[in-house]
């Protein structure tokens, strides 16, 4: 009987909708993002609030949300407070004020007709709903960006001073809106701008090291011990690091790479996985761009492709990636070109994005270059080197 | 109104299987999943809401339907619907 182990156990802790309970490298902001809720755990009554969270893709925007919504219900919940967070994608809604009002209408009424108002009246039903059920809402709109692009000012004016046409009434809707950057918030009117920015938190990039961490953290939910060598931990940080620093980025590359492990009946997920991986998500490298090299960048991304077949190593450095191209140059009958020359070519490779360089100063003397190979697999890049080479050879002869 | 002219309509009863089915809707939504116009729905509404056996909330223009969650009569007209639902499932119709 085919034995089946997958180096997982429990993929679901790699989904996109996973939200973890601890937040590596946003313990700051998410007190922070507590903080400013405080009063709804003290006399939610007495005032509202609006926060924006900004940063660039993958910096955990959506999870820090999450992640708050989740703990401050349970907190409201045993303070007998009735607090409900929703969280709406304003890009799943086309950017559409309705469709967002209409999207928090059915968490209270599945039902509720999806035509026959208009987004001010439903605004009105929601605070309506809120004030039946004595119950307040934390709204959370994510990708407000495309909510501000489509509806311009007066929607989100409406939205934001909701309580000056109820006054003396208890204040039931706070907001939370999840942007890329404050670009997007510069075409509204001042006055809606105002009510807008007053608390900012701001998620700067990951580096490289809180990005291993935050994998590191996946790993040990996800997978099983041992089943990611630090090579390829490493490596994935890497890749994670060229998309600015994004974490859903890695997390997912990370499922990826695991799925390709499982298929090919592997007990770790290796580098190559990983490149395996990156290849199917990120168009890796053309053709016609390989073609373009020169003949000594071909033989010395040749040798850098052979030492990560073999090597099973997240990065390789310039010296082993030297000696291994003059073992291509005597196999093609060139005379290897100077230290210094290779030092170039490796410059050319890396600014088309075939490898990545890093200058590590913890060589043991001085400091050396660190090639990594983020996005194509080393086995193929090779075949494709080794099939160029020799049409160019061939060519050649026939001269 | 007596029980047997409340049952005397096919068409409330239908309306009242499609609440129990599926908790609570509007009007409209009522009208179109039975395929019939709205003013009959309506007055068939108004006639199970005198009985207390369902009530609207109304939100605006929209009025949305469910049973009276507190009423014994509601409590009965469930339990008759989903005895004879179970009944009808071991003798798999």
């Amino acid at each position: 009987m085919p034995r089946y182990s997958s180096v997982f156990r429990d993929e679901m802790k790699l989904d996109i909708n996973y939200v973890p309970h601890r937040l590596p490298h946003r313990e700051a902001e998410l007190r922070l993002l507590n903080e400013f809720f405080d009063f709804a755990l003290q006399s939610p009554e007495r005032m509202s609030q609006r926060v924006m969270i900004t940063g660039d893709v993958g910096t955990g925007k959506t999870a820090l949300a999450q992640r708050f919504g989740g703990d401050i219900m349970l907190n409201a919940g045993k303070r007998r407070i009735s607090l409900r967070y929703t969280h709406v994608n304003c890009r799943e809604c086309r950017g559409s004020l309705f469709l967002v009002l209409q999207r928090v209408a059915s968490t209270f009424h599945p039902n509720f007709p999806k035509r026959g108002y208009s987004a001010e009246e439903l605004l009105g039903i929601l605070v309506q709903m809120l004030d039946e059920e004595n119950a307040y809402m934390i709204l959370t709109l994510d990708e407000f960006d495309s909510l501000v692009e489509k509806e311009g000012s007066e929607a989100i004016y409406g939205l934001t001073r909701l309580q000056e046409a109820r006054q003396g009434k208890p204040q039931r809707l706070s907001l939370i809106c999840i942007l890329r950057s404050l670009k997007a918030v510069e075409r509204l009117d001042p006055s809606t701008r105002s009510t807008l920015q007053s608390n900012i938190i701001n998620l700067p990039n990951y580096t490289k090291q809180q990005l291993t961490s935050i994998l590191s953290d996946r790993v040990v939910l996800a997978l099983k011990p041992s089943a990611v060598p630090e090579e390829t931990m490493s490596l994935l940080a890497e890749i994670a690091m060229s998309e600015n620093g994004n974490a859903r980025f890695g997390i997912e590359l990370l499922w990826r790479a695991g799925k390709y492990a499982d298929a090919e009946d592997l007990q770790v997920v290796t580098p190559e996985c990983v490149r395996k991986a990156v290849s199917s998500i990120v168009p890796s490298l053309r053709r016609n761009e390989l073609a373009s090299l020169s003949f000594h960048e071909k033989l010395l991304l040749l040798g850098i492709a052979r030492l990560f077949k073999e090597s099973q190593k997240a990065c390789v450095s310039l010296v082993e990636a030297e000696q291994i191209y003059e073992i291509a140059c005597e196999e093609y009958a060139a005379k290897p070109n100077s230290h210094t020359q290779l030092w170039k070519y490796l410059q050319s490779l890396s600014s088309l994005g075939v490898v990545k360089t890093e200058v590590s100063s913890v060589a043991p003397r001085g400091r050396s270059t660190l090639i990594y190979l983020p996005r194509t697999p080393a086995h193929e890049l090779g075949e494709q080197l080794v099939e160029l080479l020799e049409k160019g050879e061939t060519a050649s002869n026939g001269h | 109104m007596d029980i047997e002219e409340v049952f005397s309509s096919k068409l409330r009863v239908r309306i009242l299987k499609v609440i129990l089915q599926v908790g609570e809707l509007n009007v409209s939504d009522i009208a179109r999943r039975l395929g019939v116009n709205y003013t009959s729905t309506i007055r068939h509404l108004e006639i199970l809401e005198r009985e207390g056996i369902i009530q609207h909330k109304q939100f605006g223009r929209i009025r949305i339907y469910r049973l009276s969650p507190n009423s014994p009569k509601a409590k009965a007209v469930q339990s008759l619907f989903e005895t004879w639902q179970k009944e009808a499932e071991t003798k798999g119709e």
